[in-house]
């Protein structure tokens, strides 16, 4: 009953905060560049690798992503050695991490937003933009030397490139990776590889052969039952078989494809390259070497299948390998043993799909109207962006939490506990400290970002980052009025595509048709959706040279 | 959560029996025994279909992890141990939630009986004058609101953010709720107040001395009515409230699945941290959520299909 409920709400909330968008006019923004009213707390020499402290007791609101597993506590040791070092006290708003999307909303809607929203996800922060709610952080990244230092020091230029709105400004602050970090790839049981005699496939088509192999030993089931089809059917799946053919779909789902020999965009679900996906899978699916569940069924389902031995494949990362399948496995089937393999390569070569961008901040546009304005962008520099920052965030306090030698290799203290590191350790760095946040603690350098990884997944690791990163998509930013415009296109396409691709791999639609379908999705306004996304991309080359 | 559908179709049953037995010489017809057959077998199966899903979810709260990752607990618990139920009641948090719950509850329900009751009784009033536009009000209020942001600018700049009053005040008064006991007053023998009226009783000595001991069966219908969507609710706490030692427990709750669910969503967070939640401290946690209002359910459900059938009943 109060589910319904909470749908028409959730219908009105998003009605009304179209209103709001739309009804609201962009007020006249102050000029840019003249700060001088702003400066109160703020260091006159701020930089690079300079420990930040405001020279003013200052004070921001933050929203909070609460989550469950470490609940916020006002006591942790990140509160108070945060305030020491940098004479900013925190206050945060916590939400629960289950519906921290909608109260966003909500508090933007209703102009009672936290200066500080951290935890957000591109492209989220688009629908903000148009109210003039958020802040167009681009115009003062002068203030943020560390973020600015990264950007060079790691070539992020095209990558923040794709951030940025019509107006060539971008309004979010993101998360940033010195190597795109791979998470997603499949994990295949090797004690059945070794029984049958076979290697670790490194292509899509040598797991072909093993699950074949697989198969015909053990001809009950099916070897390969993938997990993670929420919110759209295979969507892990499809996202890593599409990556090794050069196209993002599945979850990493995008309409438009550039295409560098005749430098434009063309429409992926179309491509090529996506039949190819589609043949792929298919095969598989015929042969019944997938599980044709694999695209609707739950996680929970999954795991029983591997953990009663019915399946040997499944889509894995780091976390779901040590936390999920293996307590499984070591339940049901103790003498099974579990790998999380390489991504397996496919026609695109070796590539590693991730992006180097992660979660960003967002700044409320009412923080330039404030005199710690100044002081609160270099703040967040030096939490989020500096070295000092990001290892406070995410080790904290050197001698209390963790000790650091002297090749930089990090360790926990005895007596803390973390991800099972120290099991006997009697408090949590993150539920006890309020250290590895989420809200606060992401990306960074590569060693930082391999800190707390076991030495197994350091290994995978190496291999995706001697890879070639996948390229990123030249920009094409869309206006407000095209942007709607092309979601009215894009949903009916998006829905088509998906239902067509399951059609056609499980084998009720014939791979003969596909010419066919290739017409419906004209029929249904592709070739326009695509000329938007062009012209767009043609726009911004002409503006931004 | 807590549905009453198939529940108030019981009753029905057996109070058919006595009847037939009364006319003794007639037998029941070929077709009578064929639609009670049916109907036993239609109604077993809704309460099956009803009850497996919590009887599931009790079964897993009382087992091992092992046997319900191989998918083999259905009715019965497997592995019985209460590890899950000890690890969820250490938690502080749970119980602070809990609390909130419970008062937020009592006083929400509390509020809303005290002002459904003066607002159904003198809209039971033929004399009231503008009883129209009164209804009228009431009732627009079923289809038009306000929506999301302003209500929440509202409450907001009515300074009950983060305090009890942004959960028990709005919709303290459910428009369908008022109109049932509306109706149940206007059901009342007029005759009764009259007489009271003589022998010299106030408006509200009326009200308190002769309508409201007669409707005890609508009172603890609606109190039902408000306490298990009060219970159940979680939207307002969450709009409203920013600190968590003042949620209610279904907010925890909520927050508890999604965290177990969400990993891909929280990709940032699952970097660090990846102890997720655990099926059966889920069910355990919605077994102790869902327990009381459960329990509350047996001792008002005569008072209800009664309360219930005396407002709809008047034509």
């Amino acid at each position: 009953m109060f589910h319904r409920t909470w749908r028409r709400v959730a219908i009105a909330a998003a009605g009304l905060l179209t209103l709001t968008l739309v009804g609201a006019c962009s007020d006249d923004a102050p000029d840019a560049k003249d700060l001088d009213g702003n400066r109160a707390g703020a260091m006159a020499d701020y930089g690079i690798d300079k420990q930040f402290k405001a020279t003013e007791p200052l004070s921001f609101p933050i929203l909070y992503n609460n989550h469950p597993n470490y609940p916020l506590k006002d006591d942790w040791l990140f509160w108070s050695e945060l305030t020491k070092r940098t004479n900013v006290k925190l206050e945060p708003v916590a939400v629960p991490l289950s519906d921290y999307e909608q109260k966003r909303s909500l508090l933007i809607g209703a102009g009672d937003a936290p200066l500080i929203i951290p935890k957000t996800y591109h492209p989220a922060e688009n629908a903000f933009v148009s109210s003039g709610a958020i802040l167009p952080v681009s115009d003062y990244l002068d203030l943020m030397p560390n973020l600015k230092d990264k950007i060079a020091k790691w070539n992020l230029q095209p990558e923040f490139d794709t951030l940025r709105q019509s107006d060539g400004k971008f309004y979010l602050l993101p998360g940033l990776h010195e190597k795109p970090w791979a998470e997603y790839s499949i994990a295949v049981r090797t004690d059945i590889l070794q029984q049958l005699n076979l290697q670790i496939p490194k292509t899509w088509d040598e797991l072909y052969t093993v699950l074949k192999a697989m198969k015909a030993r053990y001809p009950d089931s099916y070897p390969y039952s993938d997990r993670w089809s929420k919110p759209n059917p295979g969507g892990e799946l499809l996202s890593i078989v599409g990556a090794a053919h050069g196209i993002r779909t599945g979850w990493s789902w995008n309409p438009a494809t550039w295409d560098p020999a005749a430098k434009k965009f063309v429409y992926t679900g179309a491509t090529e390259q996506y039949k190819q996906v589609i043949v792929y899978l298919n095969k598989l699916v015929a042969e019944k070497l997938l599980d044709p569940e694999s695209f609707t069924q739950t996680d929970e389902q999954a795991r029983q299948k591997l953990a009663n031995g019915k399946s040997f494949v499944i889509g894995s990362n780091a976390q779901t390998l040590v936390n999920d399948y293996r307590p499984d496995l070591a339940k049901t089937l103790p003498n099974a043993k579990l790998t999380k393999i390489p991504l397996l390569v496919g026609p695109a070569g070796e590539i590693n799909p991730a992006s180097r961008l992660e979660n960003g901040v967002m700044i409320s546009k009412k923080a330039r109207d404030s005199k710690n304005f100044v002081a609160m962008m270099q703040f967040v520099d030096w939490l989020y962006y500096s070295d000092a920052g990001q290892e406070f965030a995410k080790w904290g306090v050197e001698g209390t939490t963790y000790s650091k030698d002297a090749a930089g290799k990090y360790t926990l203290n005895p007596d803390v506990d973390m991800i099972g590191l120290n099991p006997k350790g009697s408090k949590h760095l993150q539920k006890d400290f309020g250290f590895g946040n989420g809200v606060f603690s992401y990306g960074g350098r590569l060693d930082l970002v391999q800190s707390f990884f076991s030495p197994e997944e350091m290994e995978f690791q190496k291999v995706m980052n001697a890879r070639t990163p996948l390229p990123v998509d030249p920009p094409a930013p869309l206006t407000d009025e095209e942007r709607e415009q092309a979601s009215l296109w894009e949903t009916p396409l998006k829905d088509h595509v998906i239902q067509n691709t399951l059609k056609f791999i499980l084998g009720q639609r014939p791979l003969t048709e596909w010419d066919a379908y290739v017409g419906e999705l004209k029929a249904k306004n592709a070739d326009q959706y695509i000329g938007l996304v062009n012209k767009a991309h043609e726009r911004f080359e002409k503006d931004n040279g | 959560m807590v549905t009453v559908a198939p529940g108030t179709a019981g009753p029905k049953t057996p109070a058919a029996r006595p009847a037939s037995r009364r006319r003794r010489g007639i037998r029941p017809t070929r077709g009578y025994r064929v639609f009670q057959a049916v109907n036993a077998v239609v109604l077993t199966l809704v309460v099956v279909v009803t009850l497996y899903p919590f009887v599931n979810i009790v079964a897993r709260s009382l087992s091992d992890e092992a046997p319900i990752i191989a998918g083999k607990v259905n009715l019965v618990p497997q592995g019985f141990n209460l590890t899950a139920y000890r690890l969820v009641m250490s938690d502080p948090m749970f119980w602070t939630n809990y609390r909130n719950t419970v008062v937020y509850t009592v006083v929400a329900t509390a509020i809303s009986i005290v002002l459904t009751t003066c607002y159904a009784y003198v809209l039971s009033k033929h004399q009231l004058k503008g009883r129209g536009v009164l209804v009228g009000v009431a009732v627009f209020t079923m289809f038009f609101s306000g929506g999301l942001i302003p209500n929440y600018v509202l409450i907001t700049s009515l300074g009950m953010k983060n305090s009890i009053w942004a959960v028990v005040l709005p919709n303290a008064i459910n428009v369908f709720n008022l109109l049932v006991m509306k109706a149940f007053f206007e059901s009342l023998p007029v005759e009764l107040e009259e007489a009271a009226a003589v022998d010299g009783l106030s408006t509200y000595g009326t009200l308190l001395r002769i309508v409201l001991p007669l409707s005890k069966a609508i009172i603890a219908t609606m109190v039902l009515f408000y306490a298990v969507s009060f219970w159940n609710s979680w939207f307002t706490a969450f709009l409203y409230l920013d600190q968590q030692d003042l949620l209610p427990v279904t907010v925890y709750l909520r927050n508890l699945i999604a965290g177990a669910t969400g990993a891909q969503s929280a990709g940032g967070v699952a970097e660090s941290d990846a102890v997720q939640a655990a099926a059966t401290i889920q069910a355990v946690t919605i077994v102790l959520t869902t327990l009381p209002i459960l329990a509350v359910y047996p001792f008002i459900q005569r008072f209800f299909v009664s309360g219930v059938m005396l407002g709809a009943v008047k034509g």
